[in-house]
């Protein structure tokens, strides 16, 4: 059998019971680590569990599939996964491939920042299309998660936006040649975010994501204690402002609230806000909600 | 003693009109050198009796010991042209004072990209052509290259007095043999016209060309003589110099000027360019050679020559060098040649702006450019590094086009891929000293403005070869030089000792500086490669890296011969590769560019960086390519210049662009190292004619498309018929007609082809053209020598690519074989990896 397991979102504490019987019974297990990262390092899951893990990066995962899957129609292999296995597309790929090899697989859910991203008080059922928003570099900026934000303003939708992480990745050159030189960890922060959302606007001119007119909602670390988990709302311009300290450690998302506001949604937001004034005379003034004096 | 003072040169420093930037160019052993001593002697830098011997601009030990020239050497004089003749010089003046600086440039063909550093920083060139041996190969090339860069030539035709001495032939022979020298010179020059420069073809009776022995150091142009003789015949000065040449004669008897040779009673009569220029020379020839000494010192008191006392006593050569160089002076002849006849910076910049300039031509740079106003902000271009006495160090020299130049203030420091508006490639600094380059000697300037050559310290960290300096924020960045030769030898090197290598890392560092086509770099392998020109440039560089730039012993391999990858047809199926991820697929196919567009990528004609739709419209007008897809190039590559292209021929593609930036990074590094053998690749065109991708640019990125774009290329051009291109050197060898039997044997042994096999008209000399590839010359010029015993004597310029005949994909055929060499001699699996390492099925 060939387990894929959602870890969830904090430590290692958040894996289900169900997938922790599922990882004691494999003989060998893979820990994924490039779509997301969990908050605690490896040796801590590995004493939780009290097994040996095996950690795949991008390249593992995409290139040596084979190996992963080695002996799983026999024996049991897992492949944990943080958040939610199909959180993000990626894994879809290996579930094709045991099933062309004839192995069976079991997905063990978990908690993703697609569900957990509740914590900010909006509702799940108004959320649109989630969108990633790569790192610019000078010459590469593709803006089309700005179409499908304007697809979900248009809807009245608010907008889960994921930020880069860059784990173990090479530089153009050593991509190009196919050599394996890794750049040191990057992840994006939610002003460079914001800056970057902001660019785009400039040029697009679609008036969807104007700095004073935009609420949005930073989050970090979310499924973490309180010492961990950080809120943060305010307007595209208060949160631009903002130093990156106040934003917590990574990894970040970012959610550009949508027009369709209801006005729990707004007071519980509101104890997060850089500036409550500001927050509910915009939610008032421009989202057009109802609100209490 | 100097004649001038550095105060005197800065003063005309400020008068762009009477300043002149030339440089003397030839083919090898022509004896430019020989003749800028004459020039230097004129200045005084040089005592004038040790002119022609000490070759003031070879400073180096080996450049002496050798007795060519390596380096190009600038050197700035001061001339005060007689005033009689101001009137002649027809462009705007200021006074009789002028200031010259001249570049002595190498002959030989390894070093010709010295010739272009020098020529990018001149307006003007003095092209020095042997009276016996006539328009060589290489005064082709470097006349060529002045021309395309809108250089005005003169010529001198040097060595007059080896055709005196030694061929001891007649005056009518010589005039005969200077015209055809003249035309073929002349011939040049018209193929290669270009409008701007109007008419720049070179006549003896318009003073473009001057006659004499850079040796003996006396030189003439029709105008010295004619100015003896319009007094004494009463004839306007200009219309005597008409008469001086071509066919006009002068009947003695009835005292008339004709244009026919034969008088009334069918009596000849003698050309006046022999009765009266070659003939008082041949006189004064034959009277000293021939122990006349009597007669001698009565031609001389006719001539208005005078002599010391001690110098009456000299005999032979030793009198003739002495007469001579009084009769008819080379530095005054020479120099007032190229102070009537090429152009000032205010005049040459006007039409030269077009071609130096990469920017629009209305913005404030090219302004001061054309109107070489030391008020306009800054434009210098540096064309090469000159090392100082401070090891490790060098000067940046280079021309002040516009503006001026002086220590202090941030300048901006663009290299030749600094793109307007980026910050690649982009230093601001300034400048420690402005100096003036004067041979083997400097001297401290205070600034320097627009017109001038210059050298600069306390910049040579921050540029690689060249460069454009400004202080305009807008500037664009002058156009980069265009080599006619390229680094196709190359040998690999490591320290005999493992702790020198920070030295050998180093010490590459310094050559790559100091020489502007060398180039090295680190091979997959780990070896660190040295790329030259030929041979013999390469032997200098090693020479100079090994005794200087590394200063330790190293070991040195035999020479090899860089490749070119390329393909023959287009890509049999197309091309498929995945992502990693499996989200994204890339549909590519390859096919064979024209070799002409190739060429004209090569030589700069069409050119990365052009206003895209200009260049689609010359690329379809030309090179019949459909406009559309012209426009829709994505790339360049190698290095975003080269000579292969990514073209986007997709339909409708949503999201594409967000990929280009990876693709385009993947072209460059698979054209860099193509699929056979890592070699560069050459004439191909790669096509993307579909592509599917992921919504989310996440699962998109370079991480993803750049292995996949890069492998689709190679198994596009695996499925194209891959072939391999070799650089092949054009051969000219002189030699008496006895050596061709030896030539052609050593030629056959080394797949060399004969095109072309004359006899220099007048001479005994044969001169044989043969194309040999460069793999094949290693050892060629030793194993020439000993099967002529030493008559033939041969130059190597780089040619062409020519496309190997059969396959590398051929198991057993020589095409594989050698390939599995490259591969082995650069760490690689010998075998070329098979279609599926890149192709992936649907």
């Amino acid at each position: 059998m060939f387990y894929i397991i959602g870890l969830g979102l904090c430590d290692e504490k958040d894996i289900t019971v169900r997938g922790l019987e599922a990882v004691k019974s494999c003989s060998r297990i893979y820990l994924e680590a490039y779509t997301s990262i969990l908050m605690v390092d490896k040796s801590r899951l590995e004493a939780f569990y009290e097994k040996p893990l095996i950690l795949a990066d991008r390249d593992m995962v995409e290139t040596e599939s084979d190996e992963i899957l080695r002996g799983a129609d026999k024996e049991n292999v897992g492949l944990l996964v943080v958040g939610d296995p199909f959180g993000a597309t990626t894994h879809a790929d290996i579930i094709l491939r045991a099933r062309a090899l004839k192995i069976p697989v079991r997905v063990i859910h978990n908690a993703s920042i697609m569900n957990a991203v509740g914590a900010c008080g909006l509702q799940l059922y108004n959320f649109g299309q989630t969108v990633s928003l790569v790192f610019f570099t000078d010459t590469w900026k593709p803006d089309s998660f700005y179409d499908k934000i304007k697809e979900n303003a248009d809807l009245d939708m608010h907008t889960l936006i994921l930020l880069d992480i860059k784990v173990k990745e090479q530089n153009e050159e050593n991509l190009a040649r196919g050599r394996k030189i890794y750049e040191p960890p990057r992840y994006m922060s939610i002003p460079q975010a914001v800056s970057q959302l902001l660019e785009i606007e400039s040029l697009r001119q679609s008036e969807i994501l104007v700095p004073e007119k935009t609420l949005a909602i930073g989050l970090s670390r979310v499924g973490g204690d309180e010492s961990q988990q950080k809120i943060v709302s305010g307007t595209l311009a208060d949160l631009a402002t903002q130093p990156a300290e106040v934003f917590g450690e990574p990894l970040h998302s970012l959610v550009i609230v949508g027009k369709k506001l209801h006005h729990l949604e707004v007071e519980y937001a509101q104890q997060y806000a850089v500036n409550a004034t500001n927050w509910r005379n915009v939610a008032r003034d421009v989202y057009g909600c109802a609100l209490d004096d | 003693m100097v004649n001038f003072t550095v105060d005197q040169i800065r003063a005309l420093m400020d008068r762009p009109t009477n300043i002149r930037n030339m440089s003397v160019i030839a083919h090898v052993d022509h004896g430019k050198s020989t003749l800028t001593d004459s020039l230097v002697s004129k200045a005084g830098i040089i005592a004038s009796s040790k002119a022609g011997d000490v070759r003031f601009t070879d400073t180096r030990e080996d450049e002496k010991e050798r007795g060519i020239t390596i380096k190009s050497t600038a050197i700035s004089m001061y001339f005060q042209v007689n005033k009689e003749e101001i009137d002649a010089i027809k462009q705007k003046t200021e006074g009789s004072e002028f200031l010259i600086n001249l570049i002595d440039s190498p002959g030989h063909v390894d070093f010709s990209s010295e010739v272009t550093a020098a020529l990018r920083v001149t307006d003007g060139a003095l092209v020095v052509v042997d009276c016996v041996e006539g328009v060589c190969v290489q005064t082709e090339t470097v006349l060529r290259q002045a021309l395309t860069e809108r250089i005005k030539p003169v010529v001198i035709i040097n060595k007059v007095d080896r055709a005196l001495l030694e061929l001891q032939v007649k005056p009518e022979e010589l005039y005969q043999q200077f015209s055809r020298t003249i035309e073929n010179v002349n011939v040049i020059i018209s193929t290669y016209h270009d409008a701007a420069l109007g008419d720049v073809q070179v006549y003896p009776d318009k003073g473009t060309v001057a006659f004499g022995s850079g040796l003996h150091g006396w030189a003439f142009t029709l105008r010295q003589f004619a100015t003896r003789y319009s007094k004494k015949f009463g004839v306007d000065k200009e219309k005597m110099m008409g008469k001086l040449w071509g066919d006009n004669y002068f009947n003695p008897v009835t005292k008339k000027w004709t244009t026919k040779g034969t008088a009334d009673g069918g009596k000849t009569l003698d050309r006046a360019f022999n009765t009266f220029v070659m003939d008082p020379i041949f006189k004064i020839f034959d009277a000293i050679m021939n122990y006349k000494k009597d007669s001698v010192f009565g031609m001389l008191e006719k001539l208005d020559v005078k002599l010391v006392p001690e110098e009456k006593d000299l005999e032979g050569k030793a009198l003739l060098k002495v007469v001579m160089r009084k009769f008819l002076p080379a530095g005054d002849s020479l120099l007032e040649m190229i102070v009537i006849n090429l152009p000032s910076p205010a005049t040459a910049q006007r039409y030269r702006v077009e071609t130096l300039y990469e920017g629009p031509m209305d913005d404030e740079s090219a302004i001061g450019i054309r109107d070489c106003n030391p008020q306009a902000p800054l434009v210098l271009y540096v064309s090469k590094m000159v090392p100082t006495s401070d090891k490790g160090r060098f000067y940046a020299f280079g021309r002040v086009f516009s503006g001026t130049v002086r220590a202090g203030p941030k300048i901006r420091i663009q290299g030749p891929n600094y793109v307007p508006g980026k910050k690649d490639d982009l230093f601001v600094k300034s400048v420690q000293r402005t100096v003036l380059m004067m041979g083997r000697y400097v001297e401290p300037l205070e600034d320097c403005p627009a017109g001038n050559i210059v050298g600069l310290v306390g910049i040579d960290q921050f540029l690689l070869k060249s460069g454009t300096l400004t202080t305009s924020e807008t500037a664009h960045n002058m156009k980069v030089m265009k080599f006619s030769v390229s680094p196709v030898v190359q040998v690999a090197v490591e320290v005999k000792n493992a702790a020198d290598l920070p030295k050998l890392v180093e010490g590459l560092k310094r050559l790559t500086k100091s020489d502007p086509c060398v180039q090295a770099w680190i091979a997959e392998s780990g070896e660190h490669i040295v790329a030259g020109a030929g041979e013999l440039h390469l032997e200098i560089c090693l020479k100079d890296l090994q005794e200087d730039h590394a200063g330790v012993p190293l070991k040195i391999s035999d020479p090899v011969v860089g490749y070119r990858e390329t393909v023959k047809t287009e890509s049999s199926i197309v091309a498929l590769s995945k992502s990693q991820n499996k989200h994204n697929r890339l549909y590519l196919k390859a096919q064979p560019l024209d070799e002409e567009l190739t060429l004209a990528i090569e030589n700069g004609k069409v050119n990365a960086r052009d206003d895209f739709k200009a260049r689609a419209r010359v690329m379809a007008d030309e090179y019949g390519w459909d406009v559309t897809d012209a426009r829709k190039i994505w790339c360049f590559g190698p290095d975003t210049t080269g000579p292969n292209l990514l073209v986007d021929v997709t339909k409708g593609v949503q999201y594409l662009n967000e990929i280009k930036d990876s693709c385009v990074a993947a072209f460059q590094w698979a054209t860099k190292e193509g699929v056979c053998a890592e070699e560069n690749m050459r004439g191909v065109r790669v096509n993307i004619l579909d592509v599917t991708l992921h919504t989310d640019a996440i699962h998109r990125g370079g991480g993803q498309i750049i292995p996949t774009c890069r492998r689709a290329t190679y198994a596009a051009c695996l499925l194209a018929t891959p072939g391999i291109q070799e650089p092949v050197y054009l051969v000219e060898i002189q030699c008496p007609e006895n050596a061709i039997g030896g030539i052609y044997s050593v030629l056959n042994q080394r797949r060399g082809q004969v095109f072309s096999e004359e006899q220099r008209v007048g001479t005994p000399m044969f001169s044989v053209k043969a194309y040999l590839p460069v793999n094949e010359s290693f050892g060629f010029n030793g194993a020439l020598r000993s099967a002529t015993a030493g008559q033939a004597f041969p130059q190597n310029v780089f040619d062409h690519w020519d496309t190997m005949n059969g396959s590398p994909l051929e198991k057993g055929s020589k095409l594989e074989e050698l390939v599995k060499n490259i591969r082995i001699r650069k760490g690689l699996k010998p075998d070329i990896p098979p279609l599926d390492t890149y192709y992936d099925k649907l």
